[in-house]
């Protein structure tokens, strides 16, 4: 709002500045009471306006010459005891709610200084009302009430506030503006003082668009229109009487009241007859007319003020036609298009528009004229049996706070009359009505909620396979496997290798099988669709993958599709940052059993619940606990005859596996067991395995070893490593395991170091990558260089002294972080020489790749390799400066670390 | 420097502190205000500690407040008494705020 302070307002000011520092000093004051103290405070003041809720009535209607004393007393009575019912066990100071299932609880900080703007037509009950909430949140609140009628609202404020007193309440945590002509500007003034944190509005649509505008918070309310739909199935009688309770209540001054009747043409002659017999007057078109010309300011084409809360023999008198002195309510048909009717509009005063109409649709239709006719998000109302969710449909349709169904919408609108609505005095109408809430505005809305959620860590777990089978000859498990029908997803190489006529020797003569042989390198989903055509046929009850990681992952793929064939594979694919919070829903279990074979010592993916797939040029990668297979059987025999590139490319990509795992995010000590143990069977077994390759228990350690590091994979997944590899191999079709060799060293000194930026993972509270590393080279046992031993040994002995000086501290600190260096180097070095040893690439420039064309790929590179979920694990942040250098370090040949 | 004594606030503060008023009209030694027992702040006692630091301030007695609790040192907070705020060593109110 532009408010500038004029020289006119200077003498206004000393009063501005003293109620708002009045109120500051009562809402600090007021932050030292607790729950007991609050309460009895609110107790006192119920009290007292229960005790005064005839005498305020009485002069609020002597003031505003509106309404009837009778209603008002009982809308006083609404403000002080419902509301008193409904909030004197709320907590509202310190914690006010536990969430123990998001371990988390809320605890309350107050508002502060409430500047509350009360209005003409509910004075003294709005000022109850909204005087109790505030002590209750430990508020103070400078009133400024509606000009006609501050001298009742000042006396209901005095009331309370001297009850609040003598309770122990701080002083001057409610105060109010005098009646004066300045009120109106004082209030402005208000209105934009720093020390006034919100401001809580209730009144006419100029008072309350001032407070939106004000640029402070502020809670109020817009104008109400509402449409009531009398269904074809409402009790015509009951819905009649309601209406006119409703309607007739305090002359209609509740905002919530009925304005407009939708009536069904099946039952509208009754209603009308029935409004008729309980004393209502049904206008002719032509007091229709006159109605509107007498109610309705043509200028502004909405209600006439002097009419409100006026009797309806009044309002027919200036009318100009007779009605009975008692005539409850002026019903008015209104002809022709009912939007462009005059009294369309809002009517706080016993007129009551009335429409028929022909079907639900149109009476819901109609409803939704009224309700956008200026008081869109206030309150609605429908009276009908239900019995083919009408009620449903209209609440679908209109835009209200709050629909009330069978009952007066000005009392049931107060909430806790005749339903549970929180009772209230200030409809909040939404976004309809320029609102923030469409809640039965209350304590709820006076306080600020301060969330104190607790650290959450996931539970972690371990899964695997079910039944692994682990020894040379244990493929003979498979003389025992219970099945009728086997399909067996293979490749053409497990034919030429024999690894077929093994598994077909096995199984038990009665079975059933068929063979599906055309898994390649990088199988695409059309691969998958033909086995599961042909699986459709066969109809089996396990599947066996017999082969390396690509026939194991399209296996775990073709029966998922096969049981679930409805399922898309682009969404079970999307992306995720947490597993727990992904959007997918894999199905929770599968029937067909499926044995896992590997016959390459590499991926794991005989024990992983992951599955790669190529789709549009692209891999797509699935994980989930349904994927992993029910039996595995690691059988060394069937590595025998593997070709030594495989052998080492694919113990390289165990390796990397166990190096990820252990270092990921997500590791625990179960995964930490296995990936140790895997690195030392690589570590003793590759090298003497490329002479001796027929040796089946060189060849029995690689095989677990992959094993091993599939399962810790499979439960804390790769890293940075596996990004880069992945995107290498996409972009310069390098195979899995080189492409992995390629970056080890480089990612290795990249996580040991202290990381640019942290990775943000609950279960990863402390950065520890570089202890890992040193971790697994004392575990491996690996040759450290000895030139700073001998101060290693002094260091131990100053720690183990009875008293330790900080120089002495210091150096111990620096001799561990020195040792530790050193591990990490004995590991880099002993990847380094066993590549060697390997003849395995150390880096991309000894792929063949040239510098040109891996220059002008790198923005690719880094794009893919950013976007791949290995890196979500990777136990330091990689932002993609750090990646195009892991691929700029990894090119040039290395020298021994 | 002048010499400084303490004085402590025991219970509710609600109304003037007499001996803190005889110190400062002295005007002879600085004040350390110790709220360590001080077990309520009244409006009463906000408006007099104002006024108090004010008299401090012309007759140059540096006032000090000390072991304040945090139910306390939140009242002044809320309350946003410059001169307070100042005795306790708060930081002055900042008008603008970063944006999120
Ligand atoms: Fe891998």
């Amino acid at each position: 709002m532009a408010t500038t302070v004029t020289e006119q307002d200077l003498g206004l000011m000393d009063q501005v500045n003293s109620l708002a520092r009045k109120a500051r000093l009562a809402a600090a004051v007021f932050t030292q009471y607790s729950q007991e103290q609050v309460d009895a405070i609110v107790k006192a003041m119920t009290i007292a306006a229960i005790d005064a809720a005839q005498d305020l009535a009485l002069v609020a209607c002597e003031e505003t010459k509106m309404g009837l004393v009778e209603d008002k007393i009982l809308k006083n009575l609404v403000a002080s005891e419902f509301q008193y019912h409904q909030i004197r066990y709320k907590k509202t100071v310190g914690i006010i709610k536990e969430f123990p299932e998001d371990n988390m609880v809320e605890v309350a900080e107050p508002v502060g200084v409430i500047l509350g703007l009360s209005p003409v037509t509910n004075p003294t009950s709005t000022i109850i009302f909204k005087s109790i909430a505030c002590a209750k949140t430990r508020n103070s609140i400078i009133f400024s009430p509606h000009l006609m009628a501050a001298d009742c609202s000042n006396r209901a404020a005095q009331v309370v506030y001297e009850a609040a007193l003598a309770a122990g309440a701080p002083r001057d945590f409610i105060t109010w503006i005098d009646k004066s002509p300045r009120l109106r500007r004082i209030t402005e003034l208000l209105m934009v003082h720093p020390q006034v944190d919100l401001v809580f509005a209730t009144g006419g649509t100029h008072m309350v668009k001032a407070a939106y505008s004000s640029g402070k918070p502020a809670l109020g309310v817009g104008a109400g229109n509402t449409p009531v739909y009398v269904h074809k199935t409402a009790n015509i009688t009951a819905a009649a009487t309601d209406i006119i309770i409703s309607k007739t209540f305090d002359y209609g001054t509740e905002c919530p009241s009925e304005q407009t009747l939708i009536m069904d043409s099946e039952i509208s002659e009754l209603l009308l007859n029935e409004f008729k017999r309980l004393g209502c007057h049904i206008c002719s078109e032509e007091e229709v007319d006159k109605v509107a010309q007498t109610v309705i300011d043509e200028r502004t084409g909405s209600m006439n003020y002097k009419f409100v809360g006026q009797p309806a023999k009044i309002i027919a008198d200036h009318a100009g036609f007779a009605v009975p002195i008692d005539c409850k309510i002026l019903l008015c048909p209104l002809i022709g298009e009912l939007r462009k009717h005059k009294l369309v509009v809002e009517k706080l005063m016993p007129v009551l528009g009335c429409v028929t109409v022909n079907s639900e649709q149109d009476g819901i239709n109609r409803a939704l004229d009224i309700n956008y006719a200026g008081g869109t998000g206030h309150t609605a109302g429908i009276f009908a049996a239900d019995d083919d969710n009408i009620i449903e449909k209209f609440s679908q349709a209109i835009n209200a706070g709050r629909i009330i169904v069978n009952s007066p919408t000005s009392i049931g609108g107060l909430g806790g009359v005749y339903n549970n609505l929180h009772t209230t005095l200030v409809f909040g109408c939404g976004t309809g009505g320029g609102n923030i809430t469409t809640d039965n505005v209350g304590i709820g809305n006076l306080l600020n909620y301060k969330r104190v959620p607790k650290r959450s860590n996931f539970i972690m777990t371990f899964q695997t396979t079910k039944n692994i089978y682990i020894n040379p000859g244990s493929l003979d498990h498979l003389r025992g496997v219970k099945t009728g029908v086997t399909f067996i997803v293979t490749s053409k190489s497990a034919a030429k290798r024999g690894h077929l006529a093994m598994v077909m020797e096995r199984l038990p003569s009665q079975t059933r099988v068929d063979t599906f042989s055309e898994v390649g390198a990088e199988p695409d989903f059309n691969v998958i669709k033909r086995a599961i055509t042909m699986m459709r046929q066969s109809k089996p009850d396990t599947i066996i993958a017999l082969g390396g990681g690509s026939v194991m992952d399209a296996a775990k793929i073709i029966r998922l599709f096969y049981e679930y064939p409805d399922l898309k594979l682009n969404e079970l694919a999307v992306n995720f940052l947490d597993f727990r919070h992904r959007l997918v829903v894999f199905p929770q279990k599968t029937t067909v059993q499926l044995v896992a074979i590997p016959t390459t010592s590499g991926t794991g993916s005989e024990v992983t619940p992951f599955a790669v797939l190529s789709m549009d040029q692209r891999k797509v990668s699935l994980i989930d606990e349904c994927l992993l297979p029910d039996v595995a059987i690691i059988d060394a025999n069937l590595t025998k005859t593997l070709p030594k590139e495989l052998t080492v490319d694919s113990a390289f990509d165990a390796l990397t596996h166990a190096i990820e795992s252990l270092v990921s995010a997500y590791a625990s000590d179960y995964t930490d067991g296995l990936a140790l143990e895997a690195m030392r069977l690589i570590f003793e077994a590759l090298s003497p395995v490329l002479d001796n390759p027929g040796n089946v228990l060189l060849r029995h350690k690689l095989h677990n070893a992959a094993c091993l590091a599939g399962m810790a994979i499979g439960n804390a997944s790769v890293g940075v490593n596996h990004a880069l590899a992945h995107s290498l191999g996409m972009i310069f079709g390098i195979p899995h395991g080189k492409a992995n060799s390629v970056f080890l060293l480089s990612t290795i000194a990249h996580n040991a170091k202290m990381p640019r930026k942290f990775t943000s993972i609950s279960s990863y509270p402390l950065w520890i990558a570089d202890e890992k590393y040193a971790r697994a080279a004392q575990f491996l046992n690996l040759p450290v260089e000895k030139k700073t031993n001998g101060k290693l040994a002094l260091a131990a002995n100053i720690e183990n002294a009875a008293s330790v000086s900080l120089d002495a501290k210091d150096i111990i600190r620096d001799q561990r972080e020195a040792r530790k260096q050193l591990l990490i180097q004995a590991l880099s070095r002993a990847i380094f020489d066993l590549l060697e040893k390997c003849g395995q690439a150390k880096s991309i420039s000894e792929l063949g790749i040239s510098e040109d064309d891996f220059k002008a790929k790198l923005p690719d590179l880094v794009a893919l390799a950013f976007n791949d979920l290995s890196l979500r694990t990777n136990p330091s942040f990689c932002l993609q400066a750090d990646i195009a250098q892991l691929f700029i370090d990894s090119y040039p040949p290395r020298t021994r670390p | 420097m002048k010499e400084s004594i303490t004085h402590k606030i025991i219970g509710d503060l609600s109304k003037n502190d007499e001996a803190v008023e005889k110190f400062i009209a002295a005007g002879d030694k600085d004040l350390l205000i110790d709220f360590s027992a001080c077990t309520f702040i009244s409006v009463s006692g906000l408006e007099w500690l104002e006024s108090m630091l004010l008299k401090a301030g012309s007759g140059k007695v540096n006032v000090t407040f000390i072991e304040l609790s945090t139910t306390l040192y939140k009242v002044f907070k809320v309350a946003r008494i410059e001169s307070i705020l100042s005795a306790c060593g708060s930081p002055a109110a900042s008008s603008n705020s970063a944006a999120c």
